[in-house]
């Protein structure tokens, strides 16, 4: 069988498993949630409210009905693409995910961008002379920014650059008093399309702290699985043999080395994206960004059902698309791989 | 460096008002937070509204309820010159549409429900209510900003859903924008009373109180609502307000902080054990100790200045009496009561007071009474309270409306009662199975008084309240708001609620 026909054969069997995956995640939270303590009537009226009122609102809401009842409508709302309505407000959950998921993506993506530039500038830095200190910042670098807390570390970057310095805004994600743009719910994008200098300079300026904070904190990921996927290359025998034809050690770096160890980045690269899909919670809370990790602890600590249940699946469901992508971009690069 | 220079200006006139909580709606039949009637008081009107010397005066209505002789019909006279934002004329239809509409779709139905059977247009601007039983306040009643009228024409469609990013009513400013994270407010034209002394407000939420703090030390917003900012930052801000750097301003406490003892069950089933704990209860130590004393201490269910919250029953640290109650009890010496008591652990005040609590009680009554603390979500507590989960659980309350009423009822109200314990009803709710032969009855009957005899009975409410002891009051919360200096103080209204429209530059 040719090497197509295998990649067709991989391929087909990960995206047949895609509806089992999403079917169990579905059933999973929906169980979760019904198992964990409180209940939305309380998040939603607190302790105000008389025995009658909670039925009342208990049934309006359709929570009075057996759990099964409540799942069979759940799974077949969700196999008619239907995620249901907000308990708290009504609001469709894929509007709520519509306007939440671009901010997230927004995020991540531009976070994603400066984490891969400055942490494989890094981590290529020190390869010239292992083990001397460029190499050693490097490694302190990736190890550093590993480490750090994220919660501490975005107040610790918004307290001096928004509250002391004054720099930039303290949160949020676009200025209060500009209207923001319309169209595709990513900000920047949307800015230009409408050709509009200061919305844009509105958005970019909210961006860049959450941008820059997650960015840095994901930047040593890159830089070590850079720096240690690099020095592997650079130990093995085909680097050996090529140098040993009296290449030039640049064009053994860059034509041999690099590009074999970039494969493992590609692979870290694809489980970031997945990860930041469901949006960066801590980075999120702490700059008030309104992305989808941000709703979706509103709607936990409301027990809003429809809102955690439609944001869990659909994230899952991207993130599931993302890693299928991954694997097979690599498989594709990487004659290597077996499948 | 370019984009530190790119600052927006704020628009001539125009202010950034910041507070902590989101808003997934902005329909009165889905709001349920302080930030959602923060945000009505400024573009909805209600019919009464209290002053900021917590008077009831006539709002959208030209006077008082006048009440029918049994007391069970209210006329209401409505204003003539009102219109909505969309052009529409005010009238009693209106108004009527509004509280049919609220009663039939909110998650506070109950304000309403527990009080009016019907309600219904007398004339052109006159409505007519009719009540289940007679109640004085009424008029406080319809001042929460929740029953705000709403323009029959442009909630139409929206008589069986709410209609969540839209407001139109008649308040003073108009809802231009709307979503989670910001409000904006423009000064509606054509409004009926004074105009707003600024050109428009920006409301928008921050999600941590650091945030919000930052925000307005920074200069990025004009005014902070307290709610949600951390004790320390607090005290930050009123001393920078005494510096002179910001103005502050504060309303009526509408918040009170509470302890619920069970009292249905061992140990604390013996009202002497209750009130040896009453009595152990330093509150102007714990006030400092938590919040600086800007949680003031509280030995009433009802916040001052309403009726009935004068003189204040609950009784003044003691330990000397507190330990002489133990004793009589059975405990001190080797024999220490063992307390546990639960807080929230998601407000922060709660973990303080606790911690605070039992570190005065290790000093002052170690030998008769002991903490034994415990965390719990808050949603999670509240679902647990009507089963008798918690011997000890701190709590706070917020009145919809400012009358004594919607403070005792929720506590004290007991549908079936047996001794001192509520079988079913309020008290039972509310996870302290407390009552007394003959409370229900007075709870009721001061419904339908007013003035001093009303005040007396609150009075005798409340001492009995103290007495039985199963519920302690520990603190009040009074709404704040800090501005930049350029600014006037910011004021409040009888309700609790930033006057919007009174911001401007001095």
């Amino acid at each position: 069988m040719s090497r197509r026909s295998h990649l067709l054969r991989y391929a087909a069997s990960r995206l047949a498993l895609v509806p089992l995956m999403l079917w169990l995640i579905a059933s999973l939270v929906f169980l979760l949630l019904r198992v964990a303590p409180g209940d939305p009537i309380d998040a939603l009226l607190g302790i105000r409210a008389p025995q009658e009122a909670r039925a009342a609102l208990r049934q309006q809401l359709g929570l009075d009905q057996p759990l099964l009842v409540q799942y069979g409508r759940y799974l077949g709302d969700l196999l008619h693409g239907q995620l249901g309505d907000s308990l708290n407000n009504g609001e469709a959950v894929s509007s709520v995910i519509g306007h939440s998921l671009p901010a997230s993506l927004e995020l991540g993506l531009t976070a994603l961008l400066l984490a891969a530039v400055l942490g494989l500038t890094v981590g290529f830095s020190g390869i010239a002379r292992p083990e001397g200190r460029l190499d050693l910042a490097g490694r302190l670098y990736g190890i550093g920014t590993y480490a750090l807390p994220p919660f501490w570390a975005a107040m610790v970057v918004q307290l001096v650059f928004a509250v002391w310095l004054g720099w930039l805004p303290v949160g949020g994600r676009f200025p209060a008093t500009l209207v923001p743009p319309s169209g595709s719910g990513f900000y920047l994008l949307d800015s230009l399309l409408n050709r509009s200098p200061e919305q844009f300079w509105g958005a970019l300026r909210h961006l860049v702290l959450p941008a820059c904070t997650l960015g840095l904190l994901l930047s040593g990921v890159f830089a070590n699985a850079l720096r240690l996927n690099l020095r592997r290359a650079l130990d093995s025998d085909y680097v050996e043999a090529a140098r040993s034809r009296g290449l030039s050690e640049r064009r053994v770096v860059l034509r041999h080395a690099l590009p074999n160890a970039l494969l493992p980045v590609l692979t870290i690269t694809g489980i970031t994206v997945a990860s930041l899909i469901g949006g960066a919670l801590l980075i999120e809370v702490t700059y008030s960004w309104p992305g989808v990790a941000f709703r979706l602890q509103e709607a936990i600590s409301q027990r809003d059902y429809p809102v955690v249940q439609g944001i869990v699946v659909v994230v899952a469901a991207l993130v599931v698309a993302v890693s299928v992508l991954v694997d097979l971009l690599v498989a594709v690069l990487d004659p290597r791989v077996r499948f | 460096m370019l984009l530190v220079g790119c600052q927006p200006p704020h628009p001539a006139g125009q202010l950034v008002v910041a507070g902590k909580s989101n808003l997934a709606s902005v329909d009165p039949v889905d709001i349920t937070t302080l930030a959602g009637t923060q945000l009505l008081s400024a573009i909805g009107d209600p019919l009464y509204k209290a002053g900021a010397d917590g008077q009831i005066r006539p709002h959208l209505a030209t006077a008082l309820p006048r009440l029918s002789a049994d007391g069970r019909t209210a006329r209401i006279p409505l204003r003539r010159d009102v219109r909505f934002h969309d052009g529409t004329r005010f009238d009693a239809a209106a108004m009527v549409f509004s509280l049919e509409r609220f009663r039939a779709l909110a998650k506070m139905s109950y304000l309403l429900d527990n009080r009016i059977r019907a309600v219904r247009a007398s004339g052109p601007y006159e409505l007519e209510l009719q009540l289940k039983r007679p109640y004085t306040a009424l008029a406080a009643l319809l001042s929460s900003v929740s029953l705000s009228a709403l323009s029959p024409t442009a909630y139409q469609n929206h008589t069986q859903r709410s209609l969540t990013d839209r407001f139109v009513g008649t308040g003073p400013y108009r809802l231009v924008r709307s979503t989670a994270q910001k409000q904006t407010l423009l000064p509606f034209k054509q409004y009926w009373g004074p105009a707003p002394r600024n050109r428009g407000i920006h409301l928008v939420s921050l999600s941590n109180s650091t945030a919000l703090f930052g925000a307005l030390i920074s200069g990025e917003v004009d005014v902070l609502l307290s709610t949600g900012i951390e004790s320390d930052q607090q005290r930050a801000l009123a001393r920078r307000a005494e510096r002179g750097q910001l103005v502050e301003g504060s309303g009526p406490p509408g918040e009170i902080g509470y302890l619920t003892l069970l009292s249905n069950r061992p140990p604390l089933d013996q009202p002497l054990l209750r009130r040896a704990i009453a009595l152990s209860l330093n509150r102007p130590l714990i006030s400092e100790r938590v919040s600086y004393g800007i949680r003031a201490p509280l030995r009433s269910l009802v916040p001052p200045p309403l009726a009935g919250s004068e003189p204040p029953p609950w009784p003044t640290y003691n330990p000397t009496q507190a330990r002489r109650l133990f004793q009589q009890a059975g405990y001190c010496g080797s024999r220490p009561l063992k307390l546990p008591l639960t807080f929230r652990s998601n407000v922060p005040a709660d973990k303080l007071f606790a911690l605070t609590w039992k570190a005065q009680l290790e000093r002052d009554l170690a030998d008769c009474l002991q903490l034994e603390i415990s965390g719990m979500e808050s949603t999670t507590a509240y679902r647990q309270l009507e089963k008798g989960a918690f011997p000890a659980i701190l709590l706070d309350w917020t009145g919809d409306y400012p009358d004594p009423d919607i403070y005792l009822t929720p506590m004290l109200g007991c549908s079936t009662v047996r001794g001192d314990q509520c079988l079913a009803g309020n008290a039972a709710a509310a996870g302290s199975f407390w009552s007394a032969p003959g409370l229900e009855a007075e709870l009721q009957a001061s419904e339908s008084l007013a003035g001093a005899p009303r005040r007396t009975l609150l009075q005798r409410i409340q001492r009995r309240a103290a007495a039985g002891a199963a519920y302690i009051p520990v603190w009040q919360v009074a709404p704040r708001a800090w501005a930049q200096p350029h600014l006037r103080p910011p004021v409040f209204d009888g309700g609790g609620q930033l006057s919007l429209q009174a911001l401007s530059v001095r």
